[in-house]
């Protein structure tokens, strides 16, 4: 028998090395998670950042990394909080620390090939909502991984079972209990996906636009308690800037990288072709029956299909690098005008245009989530990150929209454009 | 923007402008419109999921920072002792969305005045339990479970110990008597 308490260290080019226990080994050695091998972590942004090829495995590992700094960084700075508020004890916070470990881990061993890119493939389930890769990970967990999960000697100290790693990406109320206050670290606007695929991903197309000080901002998370509300995530004073860094990153990531107007021609083709390759046109669901048919579509199964000339008219626009071309774009926040303009140019364009983009996304979300900031002097004093940054607080969201059409008719297009700028100008 | 973003905007605006104080608050929006998907039924299409301070999804706080960029809702930070909120009010443009999103509004209005009756009135602290009891009681429903209003204030008691089993089965016991509790026996 093997020795249950060896541990092991895997390389990682953002955090040096990645410890995991023989538990978390096993569960990392099941077929279900080595195929995220085999799933890119960014689709086709190689054809336009060449270094871009990592992988959803290499991320998975460094979200656990950076999950238990987080974990173990409130546990120092917040201990007082979760055991008054939270009714921990070293033995539950111990317990947690695992189950958070493994949430981070598996989070995203429901994505499909080509991760985000192809996750408007996935088909409508029960109350019309389209699944999403959460629930194809929530279901993986119960099926394919629940027997390493369960059935590993180290688990006879916590008795874990897959429904309680579940819970706490699904957000599960029954089985999560306390420890759903940890899915601020899986989920939320200073959660442990968000640190390491912004550094990840910066590192490898390239670019230095993910950058920011992970370690002073893991200094700095807190336990935070205030008007009668549950205990969210925050942080001290001293991490504002730190925060700060991490919105910004962000907003330089999307901008510069994900939602780069090549880039997002080419998730417009890899839609296009799986339509084609899919059977029905659409990925199985992530149920008893159809979730090994889903788990045999990764990115090799893809490629093959493509290599053999499969795919229709978007795979050989993938295979020979033909993308559409933006002809046209709003401002990243478009106002009123920039919208009529828009639906005006989308009439006169008609058919020219083959597809409407829409790069959308909030920076930074004020509210429930808005990061609370304690106070250094006087730590019953908090406040919200967006009071405390200016920076923040006028980041507004991104709702760019994007026409694209087949490059044979861009000077067509660009001609109307052009002619109804014109006339914008001229009123 | 989702198909439903004009509708889920204008509909925060609608939210803003008949709550009883003619403003609301961030966690007030988030919860209102859980209960609007989920006890009335109203299709606004958000994946709700359970955090430490309720049911929650963070498309209805993208949502309410599109509705602040394109001037539909104005929003502004209060504090006030030991912490801070938001006071958000309709915008210059929300009668422009609205117009826009009509039908769905004059639909549905009648659910907005059903929410502000039973809800409107609770604090930020009091929404956050009365929507985890909701949410615990219809996780169980979904399971096919049914509960004791004592162990559904036992499981609420469990994911937020700082609130008194007594307060919990207050609010469980209001829930159960207006007839939106489906687990509890």
């Amino acid at each position: 028998m093997s020795d249950v308490h060896r541990t092991y260290e895997i390389r990682c080019p953002i955090h040096g090395f990645v410890a995991l226990n023989d538990w978390e080994w096993n569960v990392i050695s099941q077929p279900a998670f080595q195929r995220l091998r085999r799933i890119r972590q960014l689709a086709w942004t190689d054809y336009v950042y060449p270094g871009a090829m990592h992988t959803r495995f290499e991320h998975s590992l460094g979200v656990m990394h950076v999950a238990t700094l987080l974990y173990r960084a409130i546990v120092k700075n917040s201990k007082s909080i979760l055991t008054s508020e939270l009714a921990y004890n070293d033995t539950g916070l111990e317990r947690d620390l695992q189950l958070v470990r493994f949430a981070a881990l598996l989070h995203d061993v429901g994505h499909g090939p080509f991760s985000h890119a192809s996750e408007d493939l996935m088909p409508i389930g029960e109350g019309g909502k389209r699944y999403a890769h959460a629930d194809y990970s929530v279901a993986i967990i119960r099926s394919e991984l629940r027997q390493a999960i369960e059935e590993h000697p180290l688990n006879d100290n916590y008795r874990f079972q897959a429904e309680d790693v579940a819970a706490l990406i699904a957000g599960g109320a029954r089985r999560s209990k306390h420890s759903v206050f940890w899915r601020d670290v899986i989920d939320g606007q200073m959660d442990a996906d968000r640190m390491d695929y912004l550094l990840r991903d910066s590192y490898h197309a390239g670019v230095q636009y993910g950058k920011f000080d992970l370690h002073r901002l893991v200094s700095t998370i807190r336990a935070v308690s205030y008007d009668d509300r549950a205990p969210r995530f925050g942080i001290a004073q001293g991490g504002v800037h730190a925060a700060e860094a991490l919105v910004l990153a962000r907003y330089f990531m999307f901008t510069q990288v994900y939602f780069h107007k090549t880039r997002v021609a080419y998730d417009i083709h890899l839609r296009g072709a799986l339509k084609e390759l899919l059977p029905a046109g659409h990925f199985p669901r992530p149920v008893d029956g159809e979730l090994q048919e889903f788990l045999a579509w990764d990115d090799w199964r893809v490629l093959g299909l493509l290599s053999e000339g499969k795919g229709g008219e978007h795979g050989a626009r993938l295979k020979t690098r033909d993308h559409y071309r933006l002809v046209f774009w709003t401002p990243e926040v478009p106002h009123e005008n920039d919208l009529r303009q828009l639906e005006l140019l989308k009439g006169r364009l008609g058919g020219l245009v083959v597809a409407e983009e829409a790069a959308s996304k909030s920076w930074y979300k004020t509210g429930p989530t808005d990061i609370p900031v304690v106070d250094d002097l006087d730590e019953t004093i908090v406040n919200p990150l967006s009071d405390h940054s200016n920076v923040v607080k006028n980041l507004e969201s991104n709702n760019q929209v994007l026409l694209y059409a087949r490059h044979e008719d861009v000077p067509k297009a660009e001609g109307i454009v052009e002619e109804v700028r014109e006339n914008d100008r001229s009123k | 923007m989702t198909d439903l973003s004009d509708e889920r905007m204008a509909l925060i605006s609608i939210l803003a402008e008949h709550s009883p104080a003619n403003r609301i608050g961030r966690t007030q929006v988030m919860k209102f419109l859980y209960f609007l998907q989920v006890l009335r039924d109203v299709p606004l299409g958000y994946r709700f999921t359970l955090y430490s301070y309720g049911p929650f999804d963070s498309d209805v706080l993208a949502d309410l920072a599109n509705a602040e960029g394109l001037g539909v809702v104005d929003s502004t930070v209060i504090q006030f002792s030991g912490g801070y909120g938001y006071e958000i009010r309709p915008g210059r443009n929300a009668d422009w969305l609205r117009e826009r999103a009509a039908r769905f509004l004059q639909r549905y209005r009648p659910d907005v005045d059903w929410v502000m009756e039973k809800f409107g009135s609770l604090k930020s602290g009091h929404l956050e339990l009365v929507s985890t009891i909701v949410y615990v009681d219809r996780e169980a429903a979904d399971n096919g479970e049914e509960l004791s209003l004592d162990e559904i204030a036992e499981i609420v008691h469990e994911i937020k110990p700082h609130f008194s089993h007594d307060e919990i089965m207050n609010f469980a016991r209001w829930l159960n008597g207006q007839d939106l509790l489906e687990a509890a026996a």
